[in-house]
């Protein structure tokens, strides 16, 4: 592995700073979290860091913290706290099964929520170090290649699909990230975190080099809510998903009141599926209700030459989900 | 049947052996591995590996693994992919698995680490290693200290696993001679339940 | 049944599992000699590429650098590399990404992934081509001179041989199909799937004068030791090889490596200890995996499911230099009196194939019990009765079996598995999720052949047993102690084995082709009659006194041929809808003659079946068609087996007698891969009815076949 610098900052506003003085020397840091992730792609020469950033020592964003506002949740925390934790558990279910399904004990043990939503792709291609666009490349390799994991929605010019597990569900739970950077804080909506590689080919979101996602916030949690998240692997464990869903529903006498679906590892950001929502709300959620819903969510799919199988795979997942969730 | 080709001898104190090509000579030199020195450089870090206190000299993109394997002399943790996909460098960092190979020595200071060595008191095995050698966990034996390691983190916590608890607390260890369902029964078997599996 | 013994037979924990459950157990990457230096190897990101210059002087110039080896000042020839062509241990051309370009020593390992970034090289890129009937097309791309066919070869070619596809041939097909009532025809097509055991590879060379030893996780220290000596030109006596514990092979590591090459002669350049480790990438693109075929079928039989002709054309891709056979076989377990097999071994810009678990068969099986079980499934048979009436009574219907349990392990296999009660015509289940059970069978060689033992009995009663093995995970040490304490009537807590160092113990086949136990064994039992023959006549050891006995048998089987017998059942279920495939129900199983150690060999067997439910369904070593490059290689990519993805596997022996090997031990390690692809194809299609043809029967595959 190439040598660099370590660094351990003690608090959000010295990582902030830190970030600003190494782009000012003209010279590059990664932010390590749980940093398994990180050392595998330095080892892999897909990125250089001179400075390693170690949040690991960061003060104060190691909790889940209730408050009147809904629950807030440090950047660091655990995939494997916030897998266990039982308020998670109970009232957003979706998120505590979403980060249960990260890779395995040893990866949650250390791997972090922030690192996860911020995690890069796992294309194949840009694993490889193949010259992408996602490397600062001109072109996808995927396209006239071997696609059979990538993007049905939303892709072009590049079709990675978003590797993250958490970020669907914090979609669908209509979480609120807290970004720090140079200028002070800013929150924004989850949904407006991802950005599509039309807008910004060489990321996956709005973060600059000199930002950091430090909090998750999450809505008071509602009555007569369930949720879920549904994950397809290629083998049982220790893989990104094929496809997921997130959803949470709000069913009061058996009516839904509110949904939000979300679709993972279809599309370069969190799928979010408002048409298929539109659908369901003022509805009791059926069979036939949930095969329409399964086949509107994937109208607007756009297959590539093998990925064609995540259409009806898509359809029937959303069906059944939903089934289960309202049943 | 071929007829076969048989020697025998009687060998006495100092003759040495006959000389006959198939013979192995008894005594050669065997070699003692041994640690590297502490580098010159680099910034000192605090392990305290299996309750003993490590002072050593690491450069910043060292691996934890590669420091106790190589500068430590705990060879009993393993690499087998040095990317956190295979599970044979699994130790504990303050009571928690994680990948050695996936984590900056760096980052280990000043914490409690617990690696295959720390697990037998003396010549008194834990009840998981006598368990693994009666139900045959280890094939190759490669991936073994990461199974028990994972396996220990798994007792640590939930002394009475259900299978399926079991199989994915041990879901981030592969074997590849695939003794998985034999791992499986070792870890129930310790914990006082047998598996249906295997 | 065979007649019970006092040791051989019970359940035996291993001998050197404390070793193993301590982190005592010494592998070669665990080796560390004062003053030892790393190597690191550059590798082709060409499939095919000139080289038209390299220049190493900025990395020889980097901190912490001693040597660098490239094409240019290191001739040396990786004899075990390639069987037919000279390959050198760095070559130009390059022929796939991966094949070696510089090897470069510096006194840390990060220094040597450094240095390895400064050497510059300049690629000439060259067409290259990455599917064997491709490869063999007119115009092809010629890997080497003469074209892409690669000739015939045996256990003991070496050098060119005649370039033809390996074909075997008995009775007139023409008339067995014209003396059919039905003809079938098919193909299928298996993938390059890696070993991938845990251990990646490593040497550690050193060299004292003009003696060197080698630290290498190698399956034959012997086979190792005379291929370095030759490659190096050494005398034997002047090379050592030394592995005590290895972490796994499958295949891939018999002989010499290009690695134990690499380091030898850094080593020698620097005069320091060198070790080379390889990064589990390198292991999955730079060392050898199973080969990808195709396979064309087109099988005869009368209306009652009698075989009348089976032929089969296969391709193989073999990467650009010839280590392993090729082969596609399965024809072998079928009585049929017309059969003709032709297997066409093609040079590919791939990744290099050879030995990986029962190497010709895995993917032969799926081919032939495939169509098969089509065939069961249009002519209304039970595929149970189909076996029953096809499978093999005399090897290539002409050699009688030293012994052979098949017709008892399919009849006891369907009793235990239940197949009658579960068996459903393919595809009538209604619903999305439908199971699915199938058969199949097969073998391996249980040859005997040469191998030596020397025992030495001291005054207090051990026996210090000297056997050339590595005991790569198969239980050998354990099962040579269990031959050699009931041969000789002591406990099994007086055997000392000795094994792993070409210094300290004589010549051993090697494990590999599932022969440890057949010839080191057979070899241990006769030097043990020599020993109890010295103790009649001359009575214990006293003092420092001790008796030796030494044992090279080469028994041969008088015109018979011996075999271990696999028989598999599964049952599956498929989720139509997301296409994933679970086994619900494994029943393994085997005739290997008499089982020395039941508790190992049935570790062997569910390792063998896990293996092959991984090739069946997760494995496959994928390129980008525009690139040559490799996609997935690693655990991750290879979607490898992990311990919430396997089933239960009932293993059951069916233990016959068999007048040769160690009190009638035949193989073990090799057999329980063999039928496993073929099982579970077949199931899958008695729970869908569409035969999925391709490996692996993925996601993508079976929800597109469905829709």
């Amino acid at each position: 592995m190439k040598s660099f610098t370590n660094v351990n900052p003690e608090n959000r506003q010295e990582v902030v700073s830190l970030l600003k003085k190494v782009i000012e020397e003209g010279k590059t840091a990664s932010l390590a979290g749980g940093g398994s992730d990180l050392l595998g792609m330095i080892k892999d020469d897909l990125v250089a860091p001179d400075v390693v950033v170690n949040l690991k020592d960061l003060e104060g964003l190691q909790k889940i913290e209730p408050h009147s506002q809904g629950v807030r949740i440090g950047g660091l925390v655990t995939l494997q706290e916030l897998s266990q934790h039982p308020l998670i558990l109970s009232q957003y279910t979706v998120l505590a099964e979403a980060a249960g399904t990260v890779a395995t004990p040893q990866i949650r043990n250390v791997g972090t929520v922030a690192g996860n939503i911020c995690q890069r792709p796992w294309c194949w291609y840009f694993r490889q170090g193949f010259p992408c666009f996602k490397h600062g490349g001109d072109r996808c390799y995927s396209v006239v290649g071997q696609n059979q994991l990538h993007a049905i929605f939303g892709g072009g010019p590049s079709f990675i699909v978003h590797p993250s597990d958490t970020a669907p569900a914090l979609m669908a739970l209509e979480a609120r990230f807290r970004i720090a950077g140079p200028d002070g804080e800013r929150v924004v909506p989850a949904s407006e975190f991802f950005v599509l590689p039309r807008e910004e080919v060489s990321r996956e979101n709005i973060l600059g080099p000199d930002e950091v996602l430090v909090e998750i916030e999450l809505p008071p949690a509602r009555q007569n809510v369930k949720s879920t998240y549904v994950k397809i692997m290629d083998r049982e464990a220790w893989t990104h998903a094929v496809l997921s869903v997130a959803a949470v529903l709000e069913i009061d006498q058996g009516v839904c009141r509110k949904a939000r679906i979300v679709l993972g590892a279809v599309a370069p950001i969190p799928w979010h599926l408002p048409h298929v929502e539109r659908m369901l709300v003022g509805q009791r959620i059926t069979a036939d209700l949930a095969g329409d819903a399964g086949r509107a969510a994937v109208s607007r799919a756009q297959p590539l030459a093998k990925n064609g199988y995540k259409i009806p795979l898509t359809e029937a997942l959303v069906r059944r989900t939903l089934i289960s969730l309202a049943g | 049947m071929k007829p076969i080709s048989r020697r025998s001898f009687l060998e006495r104190s100092g003759t040495g052996m006959a000389a006959a090509a198939a013979i192995p000579a008894l005594e050669v030199p065997t070699f003692q591995s041994q640690p590297q020195p502490a580098e010159e450089r680099g910034r000192e870090v605090h392990l305290k590996v299996n309750g003993k206190d490590h002072r050593v000299k690491v450069e910043d993109h060292w691996t934890l693994v590669e420091v106790l394997r190589d500068h430590l002399g705990l060879t009993g943790t393993r690499v087998g992919c040095d990317r956190g996909e295979c599970g044979a460098c699994t130790v504990l960092l303050d009571g928690k698995s994680l990948y050695a190979c996936s984590y900056l020595a760096v980052w280990a200071d000043g914490k409690e680490i617990s690696t295959v060595e720390g697990l037998a008191e003396g010549d008194q095995l834990d009840p998981l290693q006598e368990a693994f050698i009666e139900h045959d966990g280890p094939q190759c034996g490669f991936c073994t200290s990461g199974q028990l390691m994972s396996a220990k983190a798994l007792l640590n916590q939930n002394p009475n696993p259900t299978e399926e608890e079991a199989r994915q607390a041990l879901a981030g260890n592969i074997c590849r001679c695939s003794n998985f369902n034999r791992y499986l029964e070792a870890v129930l078997a310790t914990s006082g339940k047998g598996s249906s599996r295997g | 049944m065979v007649e019970e013994l006092k040791t051989v037979g019970h359940s035996t924990p291993r001998i050197d599992g404390l070793q193993r459950v301590t982190g005592r157990a010494t592998y070669s990457a665990d080796v560390q000699l004062p003053d030892m230096l790393y190597a690191r190897v550059l590798r082709s990101p060409h499939p095919h590429a000139r080289i038209l210059g390299i220049d190493v002087a900025r990395a020889l110039a980097a901190p912490g650098v001693k040597a660098i080896l490239t094409h240019e000042n290191c001739r040396l020839v990786w004899s075990s590399g390639d069987r037919v062509n000279k390959r050198y241990l760095f070559n130009n051309p390059v022929r796939f990404v991966g094949d070696a370009v510089a090897a470069v020593a510096a006194t840390n390992r990060h220094l040597a992934e450094e240095a390895l970034k400064l050497i510059q090289v300049e690629y000439q890129p060259l067409d290259f081509v990455l599917d064997a009937e491709e490869a063999l097309q007119p115009g092809a791309v010629e890997i080497h001179p003469g074209g892409n066919l690669s000739p015939i070869i045996s256990f003991r070619t070496t050098g060119p041989g005649e370039r033809a596809p390996s074909t075997y041939v008995r009775g007139d097909l023409e008339k067995g199909f014209a003396a059919s009532d039905f003809v079938f025809e098919d193909r299928y097509v298996s993938k390059h799937v890696n070993n991938a055991q845990m251990e990646p590879r490593v040497a550690l060379a050193h060299w004292e004068g003009d003696k060197l030893t080698v630290w290498t996780p190698t399956q034959g220290i012997s086979n190792c030791h005379r291929d370095i000596a030759r490659d190096m030109n050494l005398a034997l006596e002047k090379v050592r090889v030394v592995c005590q514990y290895m972490g796994g092979g499958f295949g891939n590591k018999n002989q010499c490596q290009d690695s134990d090459l690499m380091a030898a002669q850094l080593a020698k350049e620097t005069g320091r200890p060198v070790k080379l480790e390889l990064s589990r990438k390198e292991d999955f693109v730079c060392v050898h995996g199973r080969w990808a075929t195709s396979q064309n079928y087109k099988v005869g039989v009368l209306k009652d499911g009698t075989l009348q002709a089976i032929q089969m054309r296969g391709y193989s891709a073999m990467g650009p230099y010839r280590k392993g056979s090729g082969g596609i076989s399965g024809v072998e377990y079928f009585r049929c009196p017309n059969v003709k097999t032709e297997v066409y071994a093609a040079y590919t810009n791939t990744a290099v194939s050879a030995n990986f678990r029962g190497p010709p068969y895995p993917q032969g099986v799926f081919g032939i019990a495939s169509i098969l079980d089509d065939i069961s499934h249009e002519l209304k048979i039970d595929p149970v009765d189909f076996y029953l009436k096809n499978v093999t009574r005399k090897y290539r219907d002409s050699i009688p079996y030293t012994s052979s349990g098949l017709l008892e392990c399919i009849r006891q296999g369907a009793e235990w598995f239940e197949w009658k009660k579960r068996r459903h015509p393919a595809g009538s289940q209604q619903g999305p999720i439908k199971t699915g059970i199938g058969l199949a069978a097969g073998g391996f060689g249980a040859s005997v052949g040469r191998s030596s033992a020397v025992l030495r009995l001291d005054s207090d009663g051990r026996l210090w047993l000297h056997v050339g093995v590595t005991d790569i995970g198969t239980g050998a040490k354990t099962t040579m102690a269990l031959i050699a304490a009931e041969a000789m009537g002591i406990d099994l807590d007086k055997v000392q084995v000795i094994s792993g160092d070409t210094d300290r113990t004589p010549y051993s086949v090697g494990e590999s082709g599932s022969r440890t136990t057949s010839h080191t064994g057979y070899a241990i039992v006769e030097a043990a009659k020599d020993l109890k023959q010295q103790l009649a006549a001359s009575g214990p050891p006293q003092g420092d006194e001790v008796l030796i006995a030494e044992a090279t048998p080469s028994p041969s089987l008088e015109g018979m041929v011996r075999y271990s017998f696999a028989v598999h059942f599964v049952e599956v279920e498929v989720d139509t809808e997301l296409g994933g495939v679970r086994v619900l129900k494994y029943v393994a199983v085997h005739d290997s003659g008499r089982i020395i150690n039941p508790l190992t060999a049935a570790s062997q067997v569910q390792g063998g079946v896990i293996q092959g439910l991984g090739m069946a369904l997760h494995e496959e070593l994928l390129y980008d068609e525009n690139t040559g490059i490799p996609l997935n290689p690693g655990y991750y990519g290879a979607r490898v087996m992990t311990h919430v993805d396997v089933p239960n596997v009932e293993v059951h022996f069916v233990e016959t007698e068999d007048a040769y090997g160690p009190f009638g031990a035949k193989a073990v390690g090799e057999p329980p891969i063999v039928p496993v692809v073929g099982a579970l194809s077949n199931a899958v299609f008695n729970a869908i009815g569409i035969r999925i043809k391709e490996l692996p029967i993925t996601r993508d595959k079976i929800i597109g076949a469905l829709s």
